[in-house]
């Protein structure tokens, strides 16, 4: 069966007739590049291949099976535990009639075959150096598997991440170890939880741990060999960041060469942060790939006099050469942990009267960041919420954030209600972009802190944050009880207004999915998944889940059935208090106090649940789907019959 | 080019700007003395630290550990590669690989 599909997949249409899908229909950018599977792969409704769902990271769905009017007859069809309860970030991938799903550390990985997801094709479970827990910032998340589809040398891989800082391509057939690399190294404080990204015969890994001080490093392996292709650093001299010749040439004022070391004091950019584990998009007509690298380290600012370039800077890079044709770096000399790794939406939109090819990014600080992707420029950038206070407003002609000194941090000092908290008002989340109506929809952290710095010493491998902080919910939210602290809202970056918002009781942590439907999905901190009308922001649909949620939602058709499925498991950063049972509001980088309610909602789980219309599935279409098939009918009837 | 020159003037009329009623202020991120170079120490705050209250006097060799641990995976990661491309074969132990190396190497001596 499976191997039908992949045939028919490739002719390009479907005829399923209640849902448009046909390769004819997709955007320009996906027939640019023709012959790249991937993208291929990506444009079928019956595939979820990347996490992004798309080389654009729209997070967008066309089918329609499920809509604004049915949507509340959605019905659990089948679920998977996998049987492990720390933070399920990310969302399993889909591809030809199979799916791929991974959890937290020990990462194992499962692959289940779509016609009877009861039996478990193949499992693979890493051996990784455990020491590697002991060096995760906030829970011991991985943001997802990626997918490479092999060519006729190289067979489909399978790739994640390990927490201990390795990468692993598994053969997508059988499950068997293909290659593995070492990346990262725990012992120095580095780890890996990001979802990888394959782009052509490229996969793409950042870093993670710039809470011990690491060195933001991005870096390009042949995905059919391991060989690595290039290597550039956040930090550091211009030859380790790979600065193209024309760096910035259309933007100047953003800062040009020598400011990875001229804009930190001595050799402090060695250990100066700027790691990246968020989420890249890429646009093959640019054949320019998008991210964000993170916040510079420590935390304490007093302690990093300069700009610390080119730490929370927005990429733009040469997917060959790994070559950065502009940065824009939104933070300057940050103050308040707002690492700029968030998810990048790529768009095609008329601002003031001109079509202009849109990157928009909803950063930790606040502010959504909509950039010309082709070279760089500012094109808006909005407060996600009137409350956000630490910035009065971006300069626009210089990019510049205009700081409000009062909530400014430095040592000897405890800054109070500054707004966003070191979690942002928008995280990790993968959000999602609406191409008909044109909106965005954001899932964001309503949170606000006090924050006092402290002085460390750096000792590679031990944490290096040096601050104290104190998270609490916004001022929309209630401190005292720890709650309203999150909000979903639908943007408009072609005038900056938001179309409708919503308040929710915890961060809307995991991103938002949306589908031509009219619907917008979400998961939640306390446990629901929810639907809502994405033209109104109404309410029309939700489940309890076994476990809050923390990852994001995702759709695909199968056997002319769409569903709509999510990875339950509480954790991360905000579930930190609860997992390791931490008291102290202060624990947990902050985020203990905030979500001191929590608890009083939902527990610990991991595992995966699929919805549909009334519940169909492979078992309601066929009862005796999965039954055991007995060896000997008589001896199944002799056993009857003495019963 | 027309554009760079507005820009070029906006951030020096900036800076300007800041060096008048700014200057005294807390640091707000638009006095910039080259594009791209916007901070500024806070009001009592050293412009650095080394030798302040504020040093954090960190070791070279610490601050070396990361490089070094880089460069020591991206060797043997280049090891596993090579025999990989040669041989077809993935090889996590780069101890085995050099041992058939060595062996390798006296068979043909």
């Amino acid at each position: 069966m499976a191997r039908a599909r992949r045939t028919s997949i490739r002719q390009g249409c479907f005829a399923l007739a209640t849902v448009s899908v046909c390769l004819a229909a997709v955007p320009a950018t996906a027939q640019q590049s023709q012959g790249d599977k991937l993208n291929e792969l990506s444009q079928s409704e019956e595939n979820w291949v990347m996490q992004c769902k798309n080389y654009d990271c729209n997070h967008f769905s066309e089918s329609t099976q499920v809509n604004a009017e049915n949507v509340q007859n959605l019905t659990p069809a089948w679920s998977f535990s996998t049987g492990v309860l720390n933070g399920h970030e990310g969302a399993p991938i889909v591809v030809d009639g199979m799916m791929y799903i991974n959890g937290p550390y020990p990462n194992n990985v499962f692959a289940l075959d779509l016609d009877d997801p009861n039996r478990i094709v193949w499992q693979y479970k890493p051996k990784q150096d455990p020491a590697a827990r002991s060096v995760a910032c906030c829970d011991v998340v991985n943001r997802g598997l990626a997918y490479y589809p092999g060519d006729g040398d190289t067979p489909p891989l399978v790739i994640e991440t390990l927490l201990d800082g390795h990468l692993l391509a598994l053969n997508a057939e059988t499950g068997e170890q293909y290659w593995k690399l070492e990346v990262m190294d725990p012992s120095v404080g580095q780890t890996l939880t990001q979802s990888p990204y394959v782009v052509k015969d490229k996969v793409i890994v950042g870093s993670s741990g710039a809470e011990l001080g690491v060195r933001g490093v991005v870096t390009a392996f042949n995905v059919k060999t391991g060989e690595q292709e290039w290597r550039a650093y956040a930090t550091g001299p211009d030859e380790d960041l790979l600065l193209a010749d024309d760096f910035n040439i259309n933007n100047p004022q953003y800062g040009q060469e020598g400011l990875g070391t001229k804009t930190w004091e001595g050799d402090a950019w060695k250990i100066g942060g700027g790691t990246n584990w968020g989420w890249y998009a890429y646009d093959p007509e640019e054949e320019l790939f998008y991210y964000g690298s993170g916040n510079p380290a420590p935390w304490n600012e007093t302690m990093r006099p300069g700009d610390n370039k080119w730490t929370m800077t927005i990429f733009g890079r040469d997917l060959e050469t790994g070559e950065a044709k502009f940065g824009y770096q939104k933070t300057p000399h940050d103050e308040w942990d707002y690492a700029g790794v968030n998810v990048m939406m790529l768009s095609e939109q008329e601002i003031d009267g001109e079509k202009r090819k849109l990157l928009t990014h909803p950063d930790r600080n606040g502010i959504l960041y909509s950039l010309d992707r082709t070279n760089g420029d500012l094109v808006r950038a909005d407060k996600m919420d009137d409350t956000v206070n630490w910035v009065k407003h971006v300069d626009m002609e210089s990019g510049q954030p205009v700081r409000d000194p009062e909530y400014g941090t430095r040592m000897d000092h405890r800054s109070k209600d500054i707004c966003p908290s070191a979690m942002g008002y928008h995280n990790q989340g993968v959000d999602s972009y609406d191409p008909n109506q044109q909106l965005f929809f954001i899932g964001m952290n309503h949170l606000c802190m006090d924050w006092e710095p402290y002085m460390l010493p750096y000792r590679a491998g031990q944490f290096f944050v040096g601050a104290n902080v104190w998270t609490y919910p916004g001022p929309k939210g209630n401190r005292e009880e720890g709650t309203g602290s999150g909000q979903v809202k639908a943007y408009d970056a072609k005038t900056g207004d938001f179309k409708w918002e919503v308040m929710e009781r915890f961060a809307v942590w995991g991103g938002t999915t949306a589908t031509a439907g009219n619907l917008v999905f979400y998961g939640t901190l306390d446990g629901f998944i929810k639907a809502r009308d994405s033209r109104t922001g109404e309410l029309l649909w939700k489940f309890k889940l076994p476990s809050g949620v923390i990852g994001h939602p995702i759709t695909y058709m199968h056997d002319g059935t769409q569903y709509v499925g999510i990875n339950y498991g509480v954790g991360g950063w905000p579930g930190v208090g609860l997992v390791f049972d931490l008291n102290d509001p202060s624990a947990g980088l902050g985020a203990v106090g905030a979500f001191k309610e929590l608890a009083n909602h939902t527990q610990m789980g991991g595992g995966f649940i699929a919805f549909s219309l009334d519940g169909e599935s492979p078992y309601t279409k066929d009862i005796q789907t999965g039954e055991y098939q007995s060896q000997s009918a008589s001896a199944g009837n002799d056993r009857q019959a003495s019963n | 080019m027309r554009k760079r020159n507005l820009i070029i003037g906006t951030v020096l009329v900036t800076i300007g700007g800041g060096m008048g009623a700014g200057a005294a202020l807390a640091y707000d991120g638009t006095n910039c003395s080259e594009p791209g170079v916007c901070w500024e120490p806070k009001p009592g705050y050293p412009d650095k630290i080394e030798g302040s209250k504020y040093d954090p006097k960190h070791s070279d060799s610490e601050l070396n550990k990361q490089q070094e641990s880089i460069q020591g995976m991206e060797k043997r990661n280049a090891m596993r590669v090579e025999h990989f491309k040669k041989t077809g074969e993935w090889v996590n132990d780069t101890d085995e690989l050099e041992l058939q190396q060595a062996m390798s190497e006296d068979e043909q001596s």
